[in-house]
């Protein structure tokens, strides 16, 4: 479903994607980790043209990502993100944040529209909050209407970017059993996260990445308990220990 | 049009427009430091508690800020004489912007001692400073970081108000355009020398305020 | 003698009011050029398009580093040059929208910068086009920062409207002016002018007052 074909970027001299080959079927769940300012964010963040590419080549279901002439719209509206900092519009409420999308890119009727998001919310567990404004809302709060906001679009790849690691730690889990309920009714995944725990309980493949490169990937099984190389191990038990 | 630019006539009016912008500056400094005075009394007027000092700083203030500076002219230009003030025109311009800068110079100080946090002062009355230390070593130093750059904005602001006082009579840079054109009816040679002039000195002042935002960012910093 | 003139100023007063009407006017109109330009330039000067930005800056550049005063001349004396002749009123009306709007743009501009980065790129990655990120998402928030040092930019505009009266323009400035010649009253005449400013102009700065404490707040 998303493909890496020798990708390559670099900030200036910095090489931030070093040749990364990957493949993301339908249907599994990747979980990315590694050290701050191994790449991790910014390979994601490349899928849907946050950020750009200068080698190699990316395809969404195949179409390829960084060619001019790439529908973007098409293509954000089957990819949803959610941020580390959740970036919730802060001058709408928490429905209209979720129906904006819809309504003005994919041209939804409103009514329709605002079912959708409320099944949204249901899902993420707050039907309550339609009309709170994200300033009156928890970290956690925030972070599943921002879940919501990128479901309404009905996407088919779900992408994440560290999205428990602005969270008090009482909020986290509130948020990852989201993500797990998401991951059960089939959606494609790729995580950027330092939650290992769920790592091992949802992730199909888990990727360690470190200084651009990809340095090692496996199932959790394999990866955790069996790491091949010595960074891996190093950065395991790091995670692991505190 | 530009091949009808007359390059030679405006190097024979040279020394009336170097004499004009001479004027400015002299009118430009001698207002903002004037000014820069009068805005301390003003300001040390407007927040002190004594009520007969208070609201005669802020009706001041207000009226200047609500009234255009060509209005405060004329009012000085054409009022004073029927108060058997017969004072010429280079002091009356002076007086106008001086009185004008020096209402925003109140505002402008107010915001900055303003912007220095009650709890500093708080600390500076536990460890038994006096009025006046706190003043010097507290608000003072963080006030100026606030305040330097919207000064040097005012300067720039008063340099342009200064072309008004052509419309008394004053010889200044932009009476020499405005001489030049009757003498010579060549308009544009006349007053895009002068705005070439004007934007020469806004590029100085406008590098010396950036200048003096980053140095003095920095030494808020600590 | 005083009270000579001051009796021969109340039976002339209407005149006054049609000074204080042609200012609003001229107000009016400029307000509303001026804020549609300064958003359009503003949005651009935000923007990435580095030689719009250039061009621009450079526009704004001259504006503010020149008198009001030697624009209006520019416009008048040097524009019949170049073969468009223009009356004094258009000429003023064009004046003030070269000059004002490009005040308006620095602030829309920075307004605009102020919004945080994640805001676009959470719109952005929702598939929303460029016209409907700024429509829906940046503008609405910039307004908080913007709309304090706009209103105050009002109010310098109702200002700058007296040094149009250069140009022969009987707005309530030249409407002084041109008294004075005739009641030799300069503090009366002008401190008349100067209340109807004041009338005008006060509530205004008001209003940015208030905004400014508001927006400050939430």
């Amino acid at each position: 479903m998303i493909e890496f074909k020798d990708v390559n970027k670099w900030y200036g001299k910095l090489h931030v994607l070093n040749d990364i080959n990957l493949k993301i079927e339908k249907g599994e769940v990747l979980v990315i980790c590694g050290p701050s300012g191994s790449g991790k964010s910014t390979l994601i963040r490349c899928i849907n043209r946050l950020e750009k590419i200068q080698k190699g080549e990316i395809t969404v279901n195949e179409t390829p990502v960084h060619t001019r002439t790439t529908n973007l719209t098409k293509l954000r509206a089957q990819v949803g993100f959610v941020f580390q900092q959740f970036h919730l519009y802060p001058h709408m409420t928490v429905l209209q944040n979720i129906m904006l999308a819809p309504v003005n890119v994919k041209h939804m009727v409103k009514g329709k529209a605002e079912e959708i998001a409320r099944e949204k919310l249901v899902q993420v567990g707050m039907p309550e909050k339609s009309g709170a404004y994200p300033a009156q809302l928890s970290g956690g709060q925030q972070q599943r209407v921002a879940i919501a906001r990128g479901l309404a679009m009905s996407p088919e790849i779900m992408l994440f970017d560290e999205p428990t690691s602005a969270l008090d730690p009482e909020m986290i889990g509130e948020v990852l059993d989201v993500m797990v309920n998401l991951v059960s009714e089939g959606m494609t995944m790729c995580v950027v996260t330092h939650e290992m725990g769920f790592a091992k309980k949802v992730a199909d493949r888990v990727l360690f990445m470190d200084e651009g490169k990809i340095i090692e990937t496996g199932t959790p099984g394999q990866f955790f308990d069996n790491p091949q190389t010595e960074r891996a191990a190093d950065f395991i038990s790091k995670i692991l220990t505190h | 049009m530009l091949t009808d630019f007359n390059f030679r006539i405006i190097m024979e009016y040279l020394p009336l427009f170097l004499g004009g912008l001479k004027a400015t500056f002299f009118i430009s400094g001698v207002s903002i430091l004037l000014a820069l005075a009068t805005g301390i009394i003003a300001c040390s007027a407007r927040i002190s508690s004594i009520k007969a000092l208070k609201y005669p700083a802020i009706a001041y203030i207000e009226i200047i800020r609500s009234t255009p500076l060509l209005v405060q002219i004329y009012f000085l230009y054409f009022g004073l004489p029927t108060l058997g003030l017969r004072i010429p025109e280079l002091q009356t311009g002076i007086l106008a912007l001086t009185l004008n800068s020096g209402a925003y110079i109140a505002e402008i100080i107010r915001a900055g001692i303003n912007a220095v946090e009650p709890g500093q002062l708080e600390a500076g009355v536990a460890s038994g400073l006096s009025y006046l230390q706190r003043m010097r070593f507290i608000i003072l130093p963080q006030a100026l970081g606030v305040t330097v750059p919207p000064l040097l904005g005012q300067a720039i602001v008063l340099v342009k108000d200064s072309a008004l006082l052509s419309l008394i009579s004053v010889a200044e840079l932009t009476r020499a355009g405005q001489i030049m054109t009757s003498e010579r009816f060549m308009p544009s040679e006349a007053f895009f020398t002068v705005a070439f002039f004007y934007m020469c000195i806004y590029f100085v002042l406008k590098a010396l305020a950036d200048w003096s935002q980053k140095r003095l960012i920095f030494r808020e910093a600590y | 003698m005083m009270s000579f003139y001051f009796s021969r100023l109340v039976e002339i007063y209407p005149f006054f009011f049609t000074g204080l009407w042609m200012t609003c006017k001229i107000a009016f109109i400029s307000l509303f050029t001026c804020t549609i330009l300064g958003f359009v330039l503003g949005i651009f000067r935000a923007g990435d398009n580095k030689i719009l930005k250039f061009i621009i800056g450079i526009y704004v550049a001259f504006v503010r580093g020149t008198p009001f005063v030697v624009q209006i001349f520019i416009i008048f004396f040097i524009l019949p040059e170049w073969g468009i002749q223009l009356d004094a009123f258009p000429a003023a009306l064009l004046a003030m929208a070269i000059m004002g709007s490009a005040f308006i743009c620095e602030i829309v501009a920075g307004g605009i910068n102020a919004v945080p980065k994640g805001q676009w790129e959470a719109a952005v990655s929702s598939g929303l086009s460029f016209v409907q990120q700024l429509r829906l998402v940046i503008v609405p928030q910039s307004m908080r920062v913007i709309l304090p040092p706009l209103v105050g930019q009002y109010v310098l505009l109702i200002k700058d409207t007296s040094v149009v009266s250069v140009i022969g323009v009987m707005e309530l400035t030249r409407v002084g002016w041109v008294t004075v010649v005739r009641i030799p009253e300069g503090l009366m005449v002008f401190s008349l002018v100067g209340i109807l400013y004041f009338s005008i102009s006060y509530p205004l700065i008001l209003l940015s007052n208030y905004l400014e404490q508001r927006m400050a707040v939430k």
